[in-house]
C-alpha cells in the first residue's frame, strides 16, 4: 500500500521554499517576557557581524516544524555561532534566549557550557538561573543535568537539598528530580548531607505513603549506598525499616509501594518470607479476625487500619510465597492462595498465577524425583 | 460487561489515589459494551494524522521537539510500516536527503541540521534510513560514516560501562540501547565497545526489579594505574521504570552473543529474573484501567507502556526466562481459530494480551486520528507508535528461533576467525532469528485490526531489519519458510 497524500484544507502546505517562513496564525509567542525574547536578535546591530544558518541548505525537509519567527531567527544565529566557535558573554544571551524557547534544545545547553567554562563565568549566578529554569520546566532532562555540571564545578551540594525539596513540592513523583538526589548525595558522599535524609523521605511519605520515588529513595538511603558513621549494625537497620514499613502498610494495607518495599528488605538481607507470617496473615484474610481486643496491641504486628479493603492481594501473593518456600504438603495452600487471585481478588494478573501453580508444581515432581 | 471493580484505597486517600480514581471514572465511560466488541482501529483516521504531520508538518507546538526530529520522523515512518503501509519514491528520498542533513561531521546524529551528535537521534536516525534508506549515492546507508560514528561512540564510553548520550551530557541507560542497535544494525560492535556493559546494565536493576536510568559508580584508587570500580555500592539512580526496563532488557538480550564469547567466569551474575518477571506483571493495571501498562508503581496507565512494557515479555522469553513461547518445531498447528476458543488454548503468555489490545482500542485512540496516553489527552507521534507497537506485541507471539539461527549461521560467507569476528557473526545470526510462531496470532475485534509483528528488540519490521543488516554485514540472508 502506498499512502496517497490528502491534503487537510484546514492546514493548507505553504510552498516549501517558504515552509519555514511561515509564522503561524493563532498561535502569539507566549513566553515574550523582558529577558530578549521579545524581539528578533537580527534587528539588533550587536548581531550584525554574524552570519546565521539556515536549518536545511539544499534540503526541502520532510515533516519540518512551524516555528515561530522568533524561534527559527534564534536557532539560525546558534548554528552561525556554533559554526564560527564563538565563545563569549553574547553566546550565553543567545543560549538562553533558545533555551527558554526550548528546554529541550540539548546542544544550546551542551555549548552554553562550554562556554560558561571558557568564560570562566562565575557559577552562582548561572545556579539562581537555573533554579527558575528547573520549576518552569521539571521534566527536562537538560534543566536537571546542567545542575549537575555546574555543582561538580562548584563544589557547593549542601543548598541543593533544599532546592530539591523544593521542587517535589510541586511534582512529588518527577524522575530526575529524585535521581538529581540521589546524585547528590552518592557523588559528593559527605556525612553532613546525609545527616537529615531518613527525615526527609519519611515527611515524603507522610504526604503521601504511596510515592514509590520516595520509597526507592528509602531504599537507596537505607542499603544501597555505603555505610555511615552509626549505621554500622546492618541488623539494626533492617529491623528499623522492617517496622517502618509495616506501620506504612497498617495505614494503607493496598499499597504496592509499601509491600515491593517489604519484599525488597527481606530480599536484601535474605531473610526468609515466613519470618513475616504472623504480620502478614491478618492482611491476607478477608476481614478483620474477630475477637481480638482493642486493647491487646501488638507492636511489632500492626493490623489493618479498621478502614482496609481485604483481603489484601499482595498480603495473599507474599502468603502464597511463604506457603511454596516450605514446599510439601503446603504447596496446597499456596495453590489456593494463587487460585484466589487468579479467579477472584487480582484477574488480570490470571496467567501469571496460573503459572506460579504451575512453576510450583515443577520444582515439587523435580525434587520428588 | 459487568461494571469492574474500583482500585482499593483503604478510605485513605492521598494524591495518589486521588489521581488513579480520576483516571478510573474516565476510563470507565470507554469499557465497551462487550469485552470481545472493541472499538475498531480507526487505520484510515491514524494514517492521516500521521501523513498530515509528514507532509504538511508539524503545529508549532511541536518545537520542544526541535531537537527530537529523528524522533518525530521515525515515529511517524515506523507507524506505517506496522500499519503495513510505505512511502512513494518521492517521499522516501526527501526523507532519506533530511536524515542525511541531520549528521554530525565528527560521526554520529543529532537532533536536526547543525545539532550536536547524540545516541538518541542516532538510533533514530537509522532506523529510520533502514525504512527508507538503499545502497548506492543519494540512498544515504553508504553515506553514514561508521568510522567517525564508532569514533564517537568510543569518546562518550565510560570507565563503569555506561555512555554518555552526548558530550558533556548525563549517562542513561537509553543511551545504551540507542547505541546497540546502531552497532547491530550498521555492523559496528567490537569487544571493546561494549567491555563493561553487561555490568553496567546489571547495576540499574532496583529491588522491585524493574530498571532505573543509570547508575552511581565507585572508585577505589590505585597508587598506580587507573582507579578500580567497586562492584558494590553502585546504587541505582531512580526507581524502576518502564522505559528503561525496556532499554535495560532489550540491551541485555544484544548482549547475549557477547556474553557466549567470554570465559565462563565472566558469565556468572545475571539479571535476578524473578523479580523482574513479577514486576512487569504488576504494571498491567486491572480490569477499571481496561489493561493498559503502567510505567512505576503506584502511577497512571499509559499507551506507550504498551510497547515499553507489554514488548518486554518477548524478550524474557528469548532468555528461556518465561513459556516455550515459540515451540520450534515445524508443526502444522491449524492457523484458523475461532474467536471464541483461541486465547486460553494456544497463548502460554504470561500478561493478559486481550486486556492490552482493549486498552489500545477503546481508550488509547484519539476520535481525530493518532493515539494518545489516555484519554482526554490529545494524539501525537510518540503515542501513535508505541501504541501501534504496542498492539502488535500483544497480538503477535515472535520468538527467537533456533532452527532460523542455525540456517543463517551455516550461510555466513565466510568462516569467522577472529574473536571479532565470531562476535559480529553472532549477532547477525542472533539478530535476525526472530521469527513468528505461525497461527497464534490473536486479533482482538476484526481482522482490520491486525497490525504487522515488529522486531522485540530494533521496532523494526523484520523485512526492514533484513535489508539493513544484509547491506551492512554483506550476507545474504536464506528466504524463510513462512513471511512474516
Amino acid at each position: 500500500m502506498k499512502i496517497e497524500i490528502v491534503v487537510d484544507p484546514a492546514r493548507p502546505a505553504p510552498p516549501a521554499s517558504l515552509v519555514s517562513r511561515v509564522a503561524p496564525a493563532a498561535s502569539a509567542p507566549a513566553a515574550s517576557d523582558a529577558r530578549g525574547a521579545s524581539c528578533c536578535i537580527l534587528q539588533r546591530p550587536e548581531w550584525a557581524d554574524v552570519v546565521p544558518l539556515e536549518q536545511y541548505e539544499n534540503v526541502t525537509p520532510l515533516a519540518p516544524i512551524f516555528y515561530t519567527d522568533e524561534y527559527r531567527d534564534a536557532t539560525n544565529y546558534f548554528r552561525g555561532i556554533v559554526k564560527s566557535g564563538e565563545m563569549s558573554p553574547r553566546v550565553l544571551e543567545l543560549t538562553e534566549n533558545v533555551i527558554r524557547q526550548n528546554p529541550g534544545h540539548y546542544s544550546a545547553w551542551q555549548y552554553r557550557y562550554k562556554t560558561l567554562m571558557a568564560l570562566k563565568s562565575p557559577l552562582d549566578d548561572e545556579l539562581q538561573l537555573m533554579d527558575e529554569l528547573a520549576i518552569k520546566h521539571l521534566k527536562t532532562y537538560q534543566v536537571w543535568h546542567h545542575r549537575r555540571l555546574l555543582v561538580q564545578q562548584t563544589r557547593n551540594p549542601g543548598p541543593e537539598l533544599e532546592f530539591i525539596a523544593n521542587s517535589l513540592q510541586v511534582d512529588m513523583k518527577n524522575y530526575h528530580t529524585w535521581s538529581y538526589r540521589q546524585w547528590i548525595l552518592a557523588y559528593f558522599n559527605d556525612d553532613a548531607l546525609w545527616s537529615h535524609e531518613l527525615d526527609f523521605v519519611e515527611s515524603m511519605l507522610e504526604s503521601d505513603v504511596r510515592n514509590n520515588s520516595a520509597w526507592h529513595h528509602r531504599f537507596f538511603v537505607a542499603f544501597q549506598s555505603g555505610v555511615r558513621n552509626g549505621d554500622e549494625d546492618r541488623d539494626a537497620i533492617v529491623r528499623r525499616e522492617l517496622a517502618f514499613v509495616k506501620e506504612r502498610i497498617a495505614i494503607a494495607p493496598n499499597n504496592a509501594s509499601a509491600w515491593n518495599y517489604l519484599r525488597g528488605v527481606l530480599d536484601h538481607a535474605k531473610i526468609p518470607y515466613s519470618e513475616l507470617q504472623a504480620f502478614v496473615l491478618p492482611y491476607s484474610l478477608p476481614q478483620l479476625p474477630l475477637g481480638i481486643p482493642p486493647e491487646v496491641v501488638d507492636l511489632e504486628n500492626p493490623l489493618p487500619s479498621k478502614d482496609s479493603q481485604l483481603p489484601c492481594v499482595a498480603a495473599v501473593e507474599f502468603m502464597a510465597d511463604i506457603h511454596e518456600a516450605a514446599g510439601g504438603g503446603d504447596l496446597v495452600k499456596a495453590t489456593e492462595l494463587w487460585k484466589s487471585l487468579a479467579n477472584e481478588h487480582d484477574t488480570i494478573r490470571k496467567r501469571y498465577w496460573e503459572y506460579r501453580i504451575a512453576e510450583s508444581l515443577k520444582t515439587k515432581s523435580g525434587g520428588d524425583g | 460487561m459487568s461494571q469492574p471493580r474500583r482500585s482499593p484505597h483503604d478510605s485513605y486517600e492521598t494524591e495518589t489515589t486521588d489521581h488513579q480514581t480520576e483516571t478510573e471514572t474516565i476510563l470507565l465511560k470507554h469499557l465497551p459494551l462487550s469485552p470481545d466488541l472493541p472499538s475498531p482501529l480507526q487505520k484510515d483516521a491514524h494514517l492521516q494524522f500521521l501523513i498530515r504531520n509528514l507532509i504538511q508538518g508539524f503545529p508549532s507546538r511541536y518545537t520542544s521537539q526541535d531537537a527530537s526530529q529523528p524522533w518525530l520522523l521515525y515515529w511517524t515512518l515506523q507507524s506505517f510500516s506496522v500499519m503495513g503501509v510505505a512511502l512513494d519514491p518521492d517521499n522516501k528520498q526527501k526523507a532519506i536527503d533530511t536524515i542525511m542533513a541531520w549528521q554530525h561531521p565528527d560521526g554520529g546524529f543529532g537532533g536536526g541540521p547543525g545539532q550536536a551528535a547524540h545516541l538518541l537521534p542516532t538510533y533514530a536516525a537509522v532506523c529510520a534510513l533502514a525504512i527508507v534508506g538503499r545502497p548506492g549515492p543519494g540512498g544515504g546507508w553508504d553515506q553514514i560514516d561508521r568510522e567517525k560514528m564508532y569514533e564517537f561512540f568510543m569518546s562518550i564510553k565510560l570507565s563503569d560501562g555506561a555512555f554518555l548520550v552526548a558530550h558533556h551530557a548525563e549517562v542513561d541507560v537509553r543511551g545504551t540501547y540507542c547505541l546497540l542497535v546502531t552497532a547491530h544494525l550498521l555492523n559496528m560492535l567490537t569487544p571493546e565497545l561494549l567491555e563493561g556493559v553487561p555490568a553496567f546494565i546489571m547495576s540499574c536493576q532496583t529491588y522491585e526489579g524493574g530498571f532505573s536510568s543509570a547508575s552511581q559508580p565507585y572508585f577505589s584508587p590505585e597508587p598506580e594505574g587507573p582507579p578500580t570500580l567497586l562492584d558494590s555500592p553502585r546504587p541505582p539512580l531512580g526507581e524502576a521504570h518502564g522505559g528503561y526496563t525496556f532499554c535495560s532488557l532489550a540491551s541485555w538480550t544484544m548482549l547475549q552473543p557477547y556474553l557466549a564469547l567470554q570465559k565462563p567466569s565472566l558469565q556468572r551474575s545475571s539479571l535476578n529474573f524473578k523479580t523482574l518477571l513479577r514486576w512487569l506483571v504488576q504494571m498491567q493495571g486491572s480490569e477499571i484501567e481496561l489493561g493498559g501498562f503502567k510505567g512505576r508503581t503506584n502511577k497512571l496507565v499509559d499507551g506507550c507502556y504498551s510497547w515499553w512494557v507489554g514488548g518486554c515479555f518477548a524478550l524474557l522469553s528469548s532468555l528461556g526466562i518465561i513459556g516455550a513461547h515459540g515451540r520450534d518445531d515445524n508443526h502444522e498447528s491449524s492457523t484458523t481459530h475461532q474467536e471464541d476458543e483461541a486465547w486460553d488454548d494456544i497463548d502460554d503468555s504470561l500478561w493478559d494480551r486481550a486486556a492490552l489490545q482493549r486498552y489500545i482500542l477503546c481508550a488509547a485512540q484519539h476520535p481525530a486520528g493518532g493515539l494518545r496516553d489516555k484519554p482526554p489527552k490529545p494524539a501525537d507521534s510518540y503515542h501513535t507508535l508505541y501504541c501501534l507497537a504496542g498492539l502488535s506485541s500483544a497480538q503477535h507471539n515472535v520468538f527467537l528461533s533456533s532452527t532460523r539461527q542455525d540456517v543463517i549461521v551455516r550461510s555466513w560467507k565466510t568462516p569467522p576467525e577472529s574473536m571479532h569476528e565470531r562476535l559480529r557473526q553472532a549477532c547477525f545470526s542472533h539478530s535476525l532469528s526472530w521469527t513468528e510462531e505461525e497461527g497464534t496470532s490473536r486479533i482482538l475485534g476484526a481482522q482490520n485490526n491486525r497490525m504487522n509483528a515488529t522486531h522485540p528488540v530494533f521496532n523494526l519490521t523484520m523485512t526492514h531489519t533484513e535489508g539493513i543488516m544484509a547491506h551492512f554485514y554483506k550476507q545474504t540472508i536464506p528466504s524463510r519458510p513462512k513471511k512474516m
